[in-house]
């Protein structure tokens, strides 16, 4: 039990599962992931039936990654209450490290030089009678592992909540509608515009209205730019362009009508308009036109498409134009320009979840920083020499050995 | 105007190069000297490219793979002249400049001209998320630079008292890249979620960003845990270097996700 809980905590140990994890998420970007199955037997012919059978096709939701990844954390926990047992047991001992003797060998000019190196690092002298001189600095540096391995941890178990735990919601909604959600929240859509500039962006105003009444009031939502009102945001994420016709009839009453395909307009069920499509654009040569099916933004010059029916039969396919109009019987049918829509995406998250997951950020990263940049420091300076000790010692080393040398070579110099 | 600025950039780097090299095969230290000071002047023509592209495009210059690869040059650039003034390391220089030149060579070969941002990459997160990949990925490869030097040294003097400063110097330089790697998919699940209501979509850049970051986080344990240092961790941050290039490039042109806005299809190079 001893060994498999000291594998367990072991930097082996997570150092394979940190392979394991690059080996899978490799194959998860060579391979496209969550298409359908004849996608692969077309992509793949000769490897789509392992592609499928080991999960490939959804890499990062099979159960061995979450398995690894589990396992990872398992590793992180054990791996972090260890460090911070050593870590914490890693204090200075001034008053000890002033009693040891030197380590490294120097002439009483380059021990000067290294003092003189140690005041330039803004280390604390400390200085005990008849014992040698000690230095020190970055105390608290000593944690910078733990920490970094607690944002670690911490960031996949809130990334994890925060990948899972909210509801999303996509819907579309024309200007001047609202939709209505289960516990009573209410988007109300007030306008949508286009951007029709070089690169394309798409704006909503939206507003916000929450069961218990609080209101975000009219905020433009686009890419980049939610609306966040309690634990909704409201996202820009796509956006649609309708048909839509004013019908007068006899009396002058109008009613207005978004077109969808197959959409029968009649008043008797005999006579009227089957409407097939709305296209954003046309060409036209030879006086032969032609409709264009597809555009990014606006509909530049919108053209629909629909059959008149007559007596119940459909008679000839006709084209217009906003602002055409078209009697049928008693009825006047105009062509108005058409409604552009969004497509909005509703975020619900536990409100925690999202504050926790930025703290793990800000932890893992002070975590990298305080082991990188904030290295503990303790060096015992002697007449004849000096002595690193604690924690972590290469940069320091490096350094005072630098210095020393300086002295040696400035010395032989002066030979 | 723009153009000649860049290329004469790119130009100076490569003399500097050139000069750097010979300098060091033939122990000429004036060359050496002479060829710094052309680097210095290719990195103040970037430098002055960069800033003049900025005014213009009315935005950081970083939007899509030309300016990306300027500013990964540039940044090469920056760490090289920090690393040879403040800490007056020189041994460096040659196969830095080289990663510089190589970078801005990439650069040459992708579109120049100066395009609207499109609404995706407008937000307060543009210049850190994309700043902090440049300079993160710059200090890999310089690291990578720093590798190859180790090789070589120790090739021909396995005694000789830089071995120990340039082991440490590839850690650093690792360790500055995998806290700003950090920064730079931190801050990237942070724009995600503003733009694409996720943190994290598992996107082909997302996947070997975090590749990339795992690969030098385990390079951190075997170097600090393990003592793995010397020639191991020269190889290792030498090898790590096409995955970082493949981050960069490969991803971008191979593998079409949601950052395909990075992605200029290279018509000259097919």
């Amino acid at each position: 039990m001893k060994k498999a809980i000291s594998f367990l905590r072991s930097m082996t140990f997570g150092i394979i599962l940190l392979g394991i994890i690059v080996l899978l998420s490799v194959i998860g970007s060579l391979i496209p992931q969550s298409q359908s199955a004849m996608t692969y037997v077309t992509q793949y012919p000769k490897l789509y039936r392992i592609i499928l059978t080991a999960g490939f096709d959804h890499v990062f939701t099979t159960w061995y990654f979450l398995a690894v990844t589990a396992m990872l954390c398992i590793n992180l926990t054990l791996c972090s209450i260890v460090r911070f047992n050593a870590v914490k047991n890693h204090r200075f001992e001034i008053e000890k490290a002033a009693s040891i003797p030197a380590a490294v060998q120097l002439e009483p000019e380059a021990v000067k030089k290294v003092e003189a190196a140690l005041e330039k690092e803004h280390c604390r002298r400390h200085e005990f009678e008849g014992k040698g001189t000690v230095y020190t600095k970055n105390e608290f540096g000593r944690f910078g592992t733990f920490i970094t391995h607690l944002g670690i941890l911490l960031t996949v178990i809130f990334w994890a909540a925060a990948m899972y735990l909210p509801r999303i919601m996509d819907e579309t909604c024309y200007p001047g509608e609202s939709i209505r959600l289960e516990d009573g929240t209410e988007i109300y859509v007030d306008s949508f515009s286009i951007e029709t500039d070089a690169k394309l962006d798409y704006k909503s105003v939206v507003n916000v209205k929450l069961p218990d009444g609080r209101e975000s009031g009219l905020k433009e939502v686009s890419v980049n730019h939610p609306v966040s009102m309690g634990k909704y945001k409201v996202y820009q994420q796509t956006y649609g362009t309708i048909g839509k016709v004013t019908v007068t009839n006899a009396e002058g009453v109008q009613d207005e009508f978004y077109l969808e395909t197959n959409d029968f307009l009649s008043s008797d069920g005999k006579n009227g308009i089957l409407y097939d499509n709305l296209y954003p654009d046309f060409t036209e040569e030879n006086g032969q036109m032609q409709v264009i099916s597809s555009t990014s933004g606006s509909y530049k010059n919108p053209v629909y498409v629909y059959t008149v029916v007559e007596d119940g039969l459909q008679t000839d396919v006709m084209l217009a134009f906003p602002q055409d109009e078209q009697e049928i019987g008693d009825f006047t049918i105009r062509f108005d320009d058409p409604v552009e829509y969004p497509g909005l995406r509703i975020k619900k998250t536990p409100g925690f979840v999202n504050i926790c997951l930025l703290l793990s950020f800000l932890v893992m990263t002070a975590g990298l920083y305080i082991t990188f940049f904030v290295q503990p420091v303790q060096v015992t300076v002697m007449p004849d020499g000096y002595t690193v000790s604690g924690y972590r010692q290469e940069g320091i080393r490096i350094l005072l050995k630098e210095a020393a040398a300086e002295e040696t070579e400035k010395e032989k110099s002066d030979a | 105007m723009l153009d000649i600025l860049f290329f004469s950039g790119l130009v100076l780097y490569f003399i500097a190069m050139v000069g750097m090299f010979v300098a060091v095969v033939f122990k000429k230290d004036k060359l050496n000297q002479i060829a710094w000071y052309l680097f210095l002047a290719a990195a103040a023509a970037e430098t002055l490219y960069m800033i003049i592209r900025g005014v213009k495009a009315g935005r950081l210059p970083m939007s899509n793979q030309f300016e990306f690869a300027a500013s990964f040059s540039w940044g090469i650039a920056v760490i090289l002249i920090f690393i040879h003034y403040r800490l007056h390391i020189e041994w460096v220089d040659s196969f830095g400049t080289a990663m510089a030149f190589l970078i801005l060579s990439y650069a040459a070969l992708q579109p120049r001209e100066i395009t609207e941002l499109m609404p995706a990459l407008r937000s307060a997160w543009f210049g850190f998320h994309i700043g902090s990949a440049a300079f993160s990925y710059a200090s890999f490869l310089l690291a990578g630079a720093a590798g190859i030097r180790y090789i070589l040294t120790y090739r021909k003097n396995p005694q000789d008292v830089r071995l120990e400063k340039m082991d440490y110097m590839i850690y650093r330089l690792i360790a500055v890249g995998l806290l700003l790697l950090t920064i730079t998919i931190l801050s990237g699940a942070i724009w995600a979620e503003e733009a694409w209501s996720s943190f994290w979509t598992w996107d082909p850049k997302e996947v070997w960003a975090l590749i990339t970051w795992i690969l030098y986080a385990i390079f951190l344990h075997l170097r600090l845990g393990r003592k793995k240092s010397g020639v191991f961790s020269a190889w290792y941050a030498i090898i790590a270097v096409p995955v970082v290039l493949f981050t960069f490039i490969g991803v971008n042109t191979l593998l079409p996700g949601l950052h395909s806005y990075g992605t200029v299809i290279l018509n000259m190079m097919m």
